[in-house]
């Protein structure tokens, strides 16, 4: 930046003494950065390494007051742990069952609002509302539409034979299915704008050359239109299965985790085995080893996702 | 053909316009339903008969959602102010000066957005808890800067690297400090987009549940996420009063959401944030 350089020289020699003025340029801005990087430090990196020291100690609120050293105990614990295991495994199905919703939601309404009509305009900003809606408000209009008294969505499910008298959430397996649903329904607008955003920067002049080459509608989608959203749609699908396998809101709300441990997912795990069993190191535990899980296919995603691009 | 592809456009409108309405029917249902009588609620069907705002009036006779709602805006205001205060030098210096370690402390600010919070959760509640910050609406404060800063800081050093960096150099020269153009030719250009952070921060604040739930038991330091929960009342619990609560919390977080909404799409889509 020559010109700024320049006038700092103005600056200095009207001013302060050269040197001193410009020390303190150069600490700006360190001085200015210093407040954000206080905030991710104390909210953000030193819980996680605290967590990491805790998942290594014997500390169960019942029987001693303070954490322990136990080394790898905890984790021994977690390998043999069958209701962890379970968790596990309902954790995946839901993370990929609601990016898979999020997907078959948030597809077709992406391609259908990518039109530039008023009609889609102004539905492209309403459709956020079930996003910006807090968890807490649509986990209760869902448990409303499902009671199994007063749910009108309840009655459709009884009329087609899916449910009896009791809710769809009191029946183990359908409710994990279908809090899983619900999951992704949350999460479909997010899906929707940022697929909107890929498919706006598709050049028309490829639809219309593909046009001329007489390719139908179906083949213009499945050439053009799907190949050039693919980066975007892996990229958001991996946000989204990140945020989706650390969920607790809307589960913990809608079903407990129960009845029995059907919802019980992992983030549900972990504030129970915290809050309820007061064992406050093996959750630190549950949720390293989860962070460990979701370093590693993050990884292996981003990785495929960079050789196929390279190839 | 012209004509043809009206139609065909009018066709697809009726679609999407359905689509969207389908996929919007649970939320349109909750403010349906706060608005109908016990009664019907318990008949079920759509169309309310007779339109009622005994739920409102109940929900806000209850002195204990009212607690909540102060607490709400006093954490929602709180957490938003400082984020903003806090991202807005962050973002000056990171669009403005190379220096080292610059990526590395924009990485770690962007990082905590896609921590997510069930993890760190139970060192995070400790620690609050030895500070004697837990059931304090300070502590809740605090642990919600995590919700706004990130994004702030992340879309504001978007907006201050599209201010040509030649109108700050004329303020210089015309004898502002570096800190004095910030202040005065930046700040006022960016102004609209630090309202749209704040406000975004805000409404993130506002609907928050599980660190509230974690840190927060007593009723009094309450925020409303955990108040509407409280309305399941085993003895006497109506529909339409959780109903209306549920309105109640919803409705500035979308219309405050609406109102900075072009502000933010581009940022949210790039940095992940939790919904």
């Amino acid at each position: 930046m020559p010109r700024s350089a320049a006038v700092a020289a103005t600056r200095s020699r009207a001013q302060t003494s050269g040197r001193a003025w410009r020390r303190r340029q150069r600490r700006l801005p360190y001085y200015l950065v210093a407040p954000a990087v206080a905030v991710a430090l104390a909210v953000a990196v030193l819980p996680l390494i605290y967590g990491l020291w805790l998942s290594f100690q014997d500390w169960y609120l019942l029987r001693s007051p303070t954490p322990e050293w136990t080394g790898l105990g905890n984790y021994a614990d977690l390998f043999r742990d069958t209701a962890f295991w379970d968790a596990f495994v309902r954790t995946w199905i839901w993370t990929l069952g609601t990016v898979a919703v999020e997907f078959g939601l948030g597809l077709p309404l992406a391609l259908l609002l990518n039109r530039d009509t008023p009609i889609c305009r102004s539905l492209s900003a309403l459709i956020l509302t079930p996003w910006v809606t807090p968890f807490i408000v649509v986990a209760y209009g869902w448990r409303f539409l499902l009671d199994s008294e007063v749910g009108s969505l309840h009655a459709v499910f009884a009329f087609l034979g899916i449910v009896g008298d009791r809710s769809i959430l009191s029946e183990p397996g359908l409710n994990l299915a279908m809090v899983t649903f619900i999951s992704g329904w949350k999460g479909t607008p997010f899906m929707v704008i940022a697929l909107l955003a890929a498919l706006k920067n598709i050049p028309d002049e490829l639809y219309e050359a593909a046009r001329i080459d007489g390719a139908g509608a179906w083949q213009r989608l499945r050439y053009i239109t799907l190949p050039l959203i693919r980066n975007t749609a892996i990229a958001i699908g991996l946000v989204l299965g990140i945020l989706a396998f650390y969920s607790f809101d809307l589960a913990w709300i809608m079903t407990r985790g129960g009845p029995g441990e059907s919802t019980t997912i992992v983030g549900i795990m972990i504030f129970q085995v915290f809050f309820t069993e007061l064992r406050p190191a093996y959750a630190a535990t549950i949720s390293t080893a989860m962070l460990l899980v979701l370093l590693i296919a993050s990884w292996l995603t981003l990785r495929t996702r960079g050789e196929e691009t390279a190839a | 053909m012209s004509r043809r592809r009206k139609l065909k456009d009018a066709g697809l409108d009726v679609v999407t316009l359905v689509a969207v309405i389908l996929l919007l029917f649970p939320v349109i249902w909750v403010i349906v339903a706060s608005f109908k009588p016990n009664s019907e609620i318990l008949a079920g069907g759509f169309w309310p008969e007779e339109l009622t705002f005994e739920h409102y009036r109940a929900i806000l006779a209850r002195s204990d959602f009212l607690i909540a709602l102060r607490n709400s805006l006093i954490v929602g205001l709180a957490s938003a102010i400082v984020s903003t205060l806090v991202a807005l030098p962050a973002a000056y210096s990171l669009a403005r000066f190379k220096y080292r370690g610059r990526e590395g402390f924009g990485l770690l600010i962007l990082s905590t957005q896609m921590l997510p919070h069930v993890a760190i959760l139970v060192p995070l509640v400790i620690v609050m808890r030895s500070l004697e910050l837990s059931n304090t609406l300070t502590g809740l404060a605090i642990t919600h800067l995590t919700l706004g800063l990130p994004i702030a800081v992340w879309m504001l050093r978007g907006y201050i690297a599209e201010v040509p960096v030649e109108l700050e150099e004329a303020a210089m020269i015309d004898g502002c400090s570096r800190l004095g153009a910030m202040v005065r030719v930046v700040l006022p250009l960016v102004a609209p987009a630090i309202v749209a952070v704040a406000t975004f921060a805000f409404v993130l604040s506002w609907g928050e549940y599980l660190l509230a739930l974690a840190l927060i038991t007593s009723t009094d330091v309450k925020t409303l996420p955990l108040a509407l929960q409280a309305l399941f009342d085993p003895y006497s619990f109506s529909w339409g009063e959780v109903m209306a609560g549920g309105v109640i919390i919803a409705l500035p977080a979308i219309i405050l959401f609406q109102i900075v909404r072009r502000y933010m799409i581009g940022g949210l889509v790039a940095g992940g944030v939790k919904g």
